[in-house]
């Protein structure tokens, strides 16, 4: 193993058990390997053991069979207080404190190296505050957690998992709870600790989209337990990531990146533009209204976008004649009522 | 309330420059605890016999006899009963915990009402007559017994069942099934006995005797100690058990000692001093809007001197200063102290800040 290797996985089996048997077997021969400074984006669908996986490699839970080594060690020779000092986590639950101030919060990470009053010293209180600035928290530090809002919380949270100065925080959902925007701001903070820290990140999500722009590298799991690993963009080429996810009439755009959304098809389109933004909202906007490039064949409609002093119009012309649009709203209105589903394909 | 001192989040120093008002505050109402009651003695007779002078005998004989132990023991209760109530509402993650939701005070009660029942059924009644304020050890002797069973019940189940909200309910079912007992007892036994028996659930700080006084302040001090020495898994705990564990937390140990602890201090409190309610639910709330802090390096100190304080205001008023009544400790504590907790805690939620644990 090289001294880079924070977590190293050979034929991990996960699953339950009770006291004797194996009740049900989640996962098995997981080969999993994670370096310093990576983010890695755990995904798969609902149910497939997302959670077992983060469970076991955080030694919550038992493995089956086969070893968790962090560090190059076993999880389960790790006094409580070693683990603590190697692995942090956030969990998914949202923290109910009343009266603690993100300082007390973040603050309760230094657990592990603080005396049996948990007194801070100065370079306790040191750490504290870098790592709630290292997040964007430095303005939350006095404001009681109580108060604030899913994003700023989800912030100081990773502030204290941070403040346990681990080599892997370990995170179950970070974005669960979070709107888009703080959706991507958690994950930029993330990958900012990755890369400025050197601490690894492991991280369970569910936006497939964010997942593949993120993580250095992805563990999908899919329905029958199976794990694959690989970068994102060689998971995408290879179609290992679109196959693991679709499900019936839900397709992965690979040039896209993303999941489209299926419509029910009204025809073909000839788009005339220069490149620009306008082209490519115009193309969507009449993707979502179902129709696809006509290719070389002849399409049912045609539009142009042009730009003119006041900004960009539409032209959409059809057998009758032509149309000027002053947005897209106008353009779509006007072929849904042109092109009323007359010639149908 | 301004949050000064919460620039760099440090609650500690604010619990600081509060300390010395709140120790002058225990000072005075201890005092005046002293003067207080049935028979008022002014404040120079009780300091000439503070400095080993002599005023009326039977000022000196209230004062030694009867006044000292009381304040003494209401100081300790209230602070045993508010770090009991702190344990179990942090324990529990719950603002509706109280020192006796593990069921250790109905254990104690079934514990007196056999002890009772039985010298009244045998017709040994003569001997439970003198019963009532002046207290018997054998009372507190039977307490400490089903405290002791209900504490040992709830180990032996905890052991084997992770589930704080599984020993949540086992607390409260014990409860249920004391009470019926000593509901069965009761429709058994004498009217005296019965009279004994609620004069004793009314609560008091009246019965401890100086010869029981250390017996009684021995286990408290090391309870206070112990939770002291607990702070740091306290803290931990505000994040739940999964954090708490996730920073090197020895759950099971934790856990164990604080119910040790919470059974031992709720334990003998009502052995002495009956089941007196109120002041170990409000006052751990009070505290964390008082000293707009959750932190537990603040609040067990916090809650042992402010529930002293409150005891002793408890005491003062069941007294009703100057006259013979005697009110049930139990009646103040509700009576006065939920207006005074109510507007606290209203007070808190206008800056967004209601009950929370």
């Amino acid at each position: 193993m090289s001294d880079a290797s924070i977590l190293t996985c050979t034929g991990l089996s996960i699953g339950y058990r009770n006291q004797k048997a194996i009740v049900k077997e989640v996962a098995k021969d997981l080969n999993l390997h994670l370096d310093r400074g990576e983010l890695v984006c755990l995904i798969g669908p609902n149910g497939s053991g997302k959670s077992t996986l983060i469970r076991t490699l955080t030694g919550i839970q038992l493995p089956l069979s086969g070893d968790v080594l962090l560090c190059d060690r076993k999880i389960g020779d790790f006094s409580p207080e070693e683990k603590a000092k190697t692995l942090s986590v956030v969990l998914t639950s949202q923290v109910q404190a009343g009266y603690m101030t993100a300082f007390d919060i973040v603050a309760l990470g230094r657990f592990p190296y603080t005396n049996w009053a948990g007194k801070l010293t100065e370079s306790d209180r040191e750490i504290v505050l870098s790592a709630l600035a290292s997040v964007g928290a430095g303005e939350l530090t006095g404001r009681f957690i109580h108060e604030m809002s899913d994003g700023e919380r989800q912030k100081v949270m990773i502030a204290r998992a941070l403040a346990q100065e681990p080599e892997l925080m370990v995170l179950d959902e970070p974005t669960a709870f979070l709107d888009l925007p703080h959706k991507i701001e958690t994950m930029r903070i993330l990958r900012n600790v990755a890369q400025k820290t050197k601490k690894s990140i492991l991280l369970s999500i569910h936006d497939l989209n964010l997942a593949i722009r993120c993580a250095d590298q992805l563990w999908i799991i899919d329905r029958r337990g199976n794990l694959i690993t690989g970068t994102p963009e060689d998971l995408v080429l290879s179609g290992i990531f679109g196959s693991a996810f679709e499900i019936e009439g839900v397709h992965f755009d690979a040039i896209r990146g993303e999941f489209s959304i299926p419509v029910e098809r009204r025809g073909t389109f000839l788009l005339s533009a220069s490149e620009s933004v306008e082209r490519i909202w115009t193309l969507y906007a009449l993707e979502r209204i179902g129709f696809v490039p006509a290719g070389n064949a002849a399409p049912d409609i045609s539009v142009s976008v042009r730009m003119d002093e006041n900004g960009p119009r539409w032209y959409y012309s059809h057998p009758a004649g032509e149309h000027n649009c002053g947005s897209i709203r106008e353009l779509v209105e006007c072929i849904s009522v042109h092109h009323n589903g007359g010639d149908n394909h | 309330m301004k949050l000064d001192g919460t620039e760099n989040g440090d609650s500690m120093k604010r619990f600081l420059l509060a300390l010395p008002l709140i120790a002058g505050l225990i000072i005075i109402v201890f005092m005046l605890d002293l003067m207080l009651g049935s028979v008022n003695i002014p404040f120079d007779a009780i300091l000439t016999i503070l400095t080993g002078g002599t005023v009326k005998e039977s000022w000196m004989n209230i004062f030694w006899d009867w006044r000292v132990p009381k304040a003494i023991t209401a100081v300790l209760v209230g602070g045993a009963l508010a770090l009991s109530g702190l344990l179990m509402q942090t324990y529990f993650r719950n603002p509706l915990a109280d020192p006796y939701i593990l069921g250790i005070s109905s254990g104690a009660s079934l514990g007196v009402a056999i002890i009772m029942m039985s010298a009244g059924i045998c017709g040994a009644g003569a001997i439970f007559a003198r019963i009532g304020l002046l207290g018997d050890m054998s009372i507190s002797v039977a307490a400490i017994l089903g405290a002791f069973a209900v504490l040992l019940l709830i180990l032996l189940i905890s052991s084997k069942i992770q589930s704080n909200i599984t020993i949540l309910i086992l607390g409260i079912m014990v409860s249920y099934i004391s009470g019926a007992l000593v509901t069965i007892l009761l429709q058994f036994t004498t009217e005296s006995s019965m009279h004994t028996y609620s004069l004793w659930t009314f609560g008091s700080f009246s019965g401890v005797t100086w010869s029981q006084l250390p017996i009684m302040a021995v286990p408290l001090l090391a309870g206070f100690i112990l939770s002291f020495c607990l702070v740091k898994p306290l803290n931990a705990l505000l994040l739940g058990e999964q954090y708490a564990e996730s920073m090197g937390m020895n759950y099971n140990r934790i856990r164990i000692i604080i119910i040790t602890t919470t059974a031992l201090l709720a334990g003998v409190v009502t052995a002495f001093c009956g089941p007196i309610g109120f002041l170990g639910i409000a006052i751990p709330h009070f505290c964390r809007s008082f000293f707009i802090t959750a932190d537990h390096r603040v609040l067990v100190p916090g809650c042992i001197l402010v529930g002293g304080i409150i005891a002793l205001i408890t005491d003062i008023v069941s007294h009703v200063p100057g006259t013979d009544i005697v009110l049930p400790i139990n009646a103040i504590t509700a009576l006065f102290g939920a207006p005074v907790v109510i507007w606290v805690i209203v007070r808190g939620t206008k800056f967004g800040r209601g009950v929370t644990t």
